[in-house]
């Protein structure tokens, strides 16, 4: 088991090591330039290039950024021009994560409930209701979803504070739409898999054996169901932590998200790479801890490895 | 082992939800009313849809930029809303020829700190506008200093800089040209804000980082830049402290302007701007302002498209357009629609740039028979037959209303005119670099000053200029332009600049779509916030709450 | 009961004619899903409601007197009427034709490109969850490249070599698109391999190729059926956030996801104009994964012959 997980972590080493050099560089291919302002004369423009070395030829710029980020420094934001790009993540990333963990919390467990009981239920009403409320979370646009939540408990009904992150009562309801289109995907992926798990021969045998449905379900269904669903959850962990760009815009959340799709459009070299080198890392951790989970969560793939 | 999976799941559920809960701070703190709460503090809360980039009054490079810092510098000269009044220099002189200004400044003048503010913060700070090291992104507002320019291209050491402290309460001033509008600029621009050597050199790299590295020299200071809001205080030591009244001002980062509204009506902001979809609905309480922003598309008459360098064409895509029309469709019938190229309310000889203008510029409800005549002459000049052999692109940003404006362009010259048009979508920051390096047929854009004069937007026509995107030459509006720099002559330097303005309407060398509107809502207790249309766009240093 | 004697039976021979026919039509796989689905009410429904859709999507904009672009200043955000069906937007553009003619748009997006996904991502998973060791850790490690990479400098640089349009843009979507398939067929196929009719198909000698095809791919059809039939709305909303920061479609073409953002300005004044989009969007999306369930349950091997 441990020669398996340090397996795995030297692997993922690597991989950020190539993700940051394939970044590195494709930043650099990408059209436009970090130093556009509307009035940018080129004298100004000539003076930022050599004050972020850009008159350094590109392995140069190369070098001295590994090294940096060697020791933890992702260098300043070319956008925001005194701050670090550290500063900003350390900032922002609370918030995202802050939101993304209730979001993830309440998505996982509604999605898990909505996919059992569909599943128990398959055919039934009950299964049609559960169908459609995981439906609606992936069928409505997150920026329609935000907006309207917004609107209507908001201001319409002045239920919750409208934006901003103040307090805990203001992390509703972003934290509702955030969680809707994962909690849509869950509640999916376990029906499937409750299903699918529901004709294998050990639950035949249980229930020949007269064991109660109810102890069917807890005890041998979700267990093995629940496997499809960690598959998926890595990505989406990652994913849902490090912010969302249209949610936290429409709540005023001071998270991460923008600052991730902006900087590519701002073509901010620096953020770009630290956002990315940030995001990968906690990417490739979550997969690991899910690689592991598997192995822990089902015997055959451990013994399988050996 | 189920129970494990579960008892994992369940415990990394609840710590996670646990530890983030008391992780992130409570927010910037304006957990009190705000204004008029009976508290008796006067707090004024407000939002900017553009997050700003710096907290270095030199690097400044946006409004939003500038406007902090009008709040926590003060220059030479205060401009409050177009009025300049003295600042930190008590009173000055400026010679015959305009070319010297001579500044006294006031004794009592204190940085935050309790240090006192002295002619050299003025050298020092303008010096390392223009060092090259430095790269401001603004550095190129100093270029009307002597030697500005020559600083900036490293050519020159930044001591060759005009501007010598004669003693710690005189400054001297040399300029390139007599520019007339030099105190106006100075006086909304907090790139020329004192600086503290000591103060800049203690932080260097991270200098303004954020609230507490660094002094301030202004009517309120900093206390706090966390989580996207800005939070400021009157600055004790300010040697006007008596004018300023609020306690407390908080601007936050609202991106989206539906959520601003939305904190507006729930009482969490007194000042918010209005999306366009939003005014008719407040037709009673809104107010407006306009930013001097006026929005164009530029003409690229160089991009080898032999269309494009046709003045006909180019007039019979200007006389295509039904303006009115346009600013109902992409406008909502808010902004004022244009044809000139200068901003109408800009300062010009003693008036404004449009009540002294006798352009003749393009009908409002466009001209559908001229811009067919133009198309003609302009196709039997291009040897076509068709004039669907020619095809423009417009290229412009992923923003909703430049996409809007490009759609409504592209269907009135179709309809009118039977040639082809292309949009093309990009980011804003390639855009802007496509104006920069000329690939682009038609490309969005626009223009607003940082200071009150015409100067600024004839500029972007002049064949030398930096921001001459459409690659326009004509020596008459180059000869006029030049003469106007060194004219000291108010009323003959208007003249001049009319002038040039209708030659390059005449040889359509843009097209003028509107001059911007800002609709806002203010809490009526706020009185005394100015507003202004270029540089610093809402003033609220000398406002107050009334009870 | 008397007893039974010789002469209570007759011997009627072979009946040569009658002896190879078969009594009830053989059910292939596909037939037996087919049945399967047309007895599902719902899913039935939710098939003819795309396939309601499409047809509108084809036909409906021929028949109209509107085109996509046409606009009309005194016909702004207009309700329905006779002349305008489902009202105008802020330009008095007609939403009916840009309904049908975004659904084009969207409909072809989301099918191709989960489409392309869903095959890429299923061999590649399926090769790698099959065959493990070091295949399985190299594409494991390009996969957790590309999720590393932000999606949108990936499509930004594939837009700039392909240029915009369409095709552009699936090919743009499906670059980082087929990693979630991938990861999930992996995992399906992992879990699979280690079972026991895998492993009693393996010890009776019968090759990968043939185990592949009888009875992985069987086993993970009702999954990926499901997830084909996600991965349309997922698409669908891909190409509207790539429209939404100016990287999908090129005006005058519009998307669902296009008319969407055009109408969220105004949900306060003119909900119809986000209301409507979303409703077909919505609808859409609901009749996908209506039929997506029902075809699961119909192609589940494990299912056949039940019900």
């Amino acid at each position: 088991m441990l020669k398996y997980v340090l397996k795995r972590v030297v692997a993922a080493v690597l991989t950020i090591l190539v993700l940051i050099t394939i970044v590195f560089f494709l930043v650099r291919l990408m059209p436009g330039e970090p130093f556009t302002s509307a009035k940018l004369t080129p004298e100004v423009a000539e003076n930022m290039r050599s004050y972020y070395g850009f008159d350094k030829p590109m392995i140069v710029q190369y070098l001295q950024y590994m090294g940096n980020l060697l020791q933890g420094d992702f260098g300043y934001s070319m956008k925001y021009t005194n701050r670090t790009v550290n500063d900003i993540i350390g900032e922002t990333f609370p918030f995202s994560a802050d939101l993304g963990i209730r979001a993830l919390v309440m998505a996982v467990s509604i999605g898990l409930i909505l996919g059992i009981v569909s599943a128990r239920n398959r055919g039934k009403k009950i299964d049609f209701f559960c169908v459609i409320v995981a439906v609606l979370g992936t069928s409505i646009p997150d920026f329609i979803m935000g907006a309207v939540l917004q609107y209507t408990f908001g201001i319409k009904w002045g239920l919750f504070p409208v934006a901003r992150y103040e307090g805990i009562e203001y992390t509703i309801l972003p934290a509702c739409a955030l969680a809707f289109y994962t909690l849509a995907s869950v509640s999916r992926i376990m029906r499937a898999s409750m299903l699918e798990v529901t004709s294998q021969d050990y639950i035949k045998t249980a229930r020949s054996k007269g064991v109660s449905d109810l102890r069917i379900t807890m005890k041998h269904q979700i267990r093995n169901a629940i496997m499809p669903v960690m598959t998926v959850m890595g990505p989406t962990v990652a994913s849902v932590l490090t912010g969302t760009f249209v949610i936290e815009s429409i709540f005023a959340i001071p998270g991460m998200g923008k600052y991730y799709v902006e900087s590519v459009s701002n073509n901010d070299y620096s953020m770009v790479l630290g956002m990315t080198v940030f995001y990968g890392i906690f990417l490739v951790t979550c997969n690991l801890v899910v690689d592991i989970l598997y192995g822990v969560a089902d015997p055959r793939v451990r013994i399988g490895k050996r | 082992m189920k129970k494990k999976v579960l008892a994992v799941l369940l415990t990394a559920a609840m710590t996670a939800t646990l530890a983030a809960g008391c992780g992130v701070p409570g927010g910037g703190g304006s957990d009190d009313g705000g204004s008029g709460d009976g508290s008796g503090e006067k707090v004024f809360r407000y939002s900017t849809r553009t997050e700003p980039t710096t907290l270095d009054p030199t690097k400044g490079n946006c409004i939003p930029d500038n406007e902090i810092q009008h709040a926590l510098t003060e220059g030479l000269v205060r401009n409050t809303g177009g009025e300049v009044e003295p600042g930190i220099a008590e009173e000055w002189e400026v010679s015959e020829d305009g070319l010297t200004y001579t500044f006294h400044l006031r004794e009592d003048a204190k940085w935050s700190d309790g240090e006192p503010i002295t002619a050299n913060d003025y050298v020092y700070s303008w010096q390392r506008l223009l060092n090259p090291e430095t790269a401001a992104p603004y550095a190129f507002i100093g270029e009307y200093i002597k030697n500005g320019l020559a600083v900036e291209k490293g050519e020159m050491d930044p001591s060759e800089l005009g501007v010598v402290a004669e003693d710690d309460q005189t400054l001297v001033v040399t300029l390139e040209h007599p520019t007339e509008y030099f105190l106006s600029l100075i006086g909304s621009s907090g790139q020329f804000a004192p600086l503290r050597q000591d103060v800049v050199e203690e932080y260097g790299t991270d200098f303004a980082a954020d609230a507490e590295k660094n002094v301030y020299s202004g009517p309120y200071v900093l206390t706090s830049s966390e989580n996207q809001q800005w939070i400021f205080e009157p600055n004790e030591e300010y040697w006007n402290r008596d004018a300023i009244n609020l306690d407390r001002v908080e601007l936050t980062y609202v991106q989206n302007q539906d959520t601003a509204l939305a904190m507006y009506e729930s009482g969490d902001l007194d000042y918010s701007e209005l999306p366009s979809a939003s005014v008719q609905n407040y037709e009673d309480t809104a107010e407006v302002f306009r930013n001097g922003n006026v929005d164009y598309f530029y003409y690229n008459l160089d991009c080898g498209n032999p269309a494009m360098a046709n003045t006909n064409f180019r007039l019979a895509l200007n006389y295509a357009l039904n303006r009115n029309e346009y600013n109902t469709l992409v406008n909502n019938d808010l902004f004022v629609p244009s044809t000139g190229l200068a901003f109408s309310g800009l300062a010009d000889n003693g008036s404004t740039w449009g009540e002294n203008s006798t352009l003749e510029g393009y009908p409002l409800d466009g001209d559908e028979e001229a811009a067919k005549e133009y198309l003609d002459t302009a196709l039997s000049e291009l040897g076509m037959s068709d004039p669907s052999e020619i095809t423009v692109t417009i290229t412009t940003t992923d923003n909703e209303s430049a996409k809007k404006q490009a759609e409504v362009v592209q269907e009135m010259w179709t309809k009118a005119l039977g040639i082809n048009v292309q949009i093309e979508q990009i980011t804003y920051a390639e855009v802007l670099t496509r104006h920069s390096t000329g690939d682009f047929e038609i490309a969005w854009g626009g223009w607003g000053s940082d200071y009150d004069d015409a100067y600024s937007y004839l500029e972007l026509f002049k064949s030398d200029s930096a921001y001459n995107y459409s690659n326009y030459a004509n020596a008459e509006v180059d000869e006029l332009l030049n003469a106007s720099q060194n004219e000291t002559d108010a009323a003959k330097r208007s003249e001049m600049l009319h002038q040039a303005e209708q030659i390059i309407i005449d040889e359509a060398a843009f097209l003028p779509q509107a001059e911007r509107e800002v609709y806002y809502l203010m809490d009526e207790d706020v009185t005394g916030v100015e507003f202004f249309h270029c540089a610093v766009n809402i003033d609220w240093v000398y406002a107050d709450i009334t009870e | 009961m008397a007893e039974l004697n010789k002469d209570m039976f007759v011997i009627r021979g072979k009946d040569t004619v009658r002896m190879e026919s078969i009594s009830r039509p053989s059910l292939s796989f596909w037939s037996d899903a087919w049945r399967r689905l047309r007895k599902n009410k719902s899913a039935f429904f939710a098939m003819c409601l795309v396939l309601l859709y499409t047809l509108l999507a084809i036909f409906a904009p021929m028949f109209s007197q509107y085109t996509q672009s046409q606009m009309d200043a005194n016909a702004r955000h207009a309700l329905f009427s006779a002349a305008h069906w489902l009202g105008t937007d802020s330009t008095g553009r007609d939403l009916w034709v840009r309904i049908w003619m975004g659904a084009r748009v969207s409909l072809s997006i989301g099918l191709i490109s989960a489409i392309l996904n869903m095959c890429v991502g299923a061999v590649i998973g399926g090769l790698c969850g099959y065959y493990g060791g070091k295949l399985d850790m190299i594409v494991m490690r390009i996969v957790d490249l590309l999720y590393g990479i932000p999606s949108l400098i990936i499509t930004i640089l594939v837009m700039m070599v392909l240029g915009k349009g369409i095709a552009p843009l699936i090919v743009a979507m499906c670059v980082v698109g087929w990693i979630g398939t991938c990861r999930f067929v992996r995992g399906e196929v992992y879990r699979l391999k280690e079972q026991e009719f895998v492993m009693a198909a393996k010890v009776m000698g019968i090759p990968d190729f043939i185990i592949i095809i009888r009875h992985i791919i069987p086993n993970i059809m009702g999954m990926l059926v499901t997830n084909l039939c996600m991965a349309i709305p997922g698409a669908i909303f891909q190409e509207a956030f790539l429209s939404y920061i100016g990287l999908g479609i090129v005006p005058p073409d519009c998307s669902w996801g296009v008319i969407c953002k055009e109408g969220i300005q105004f949900l306060r004044y003119y909900p119809h104009e986000v209301l409507i989009p979303a409703f077909f969007v919505c609808t859409t999306m609901l009749a996908l994964n209506l039929l997506g369930n029902g075809l699961r349950d119909a192609v589940d091997p494990k299912l056949r012959g039940t019900d």
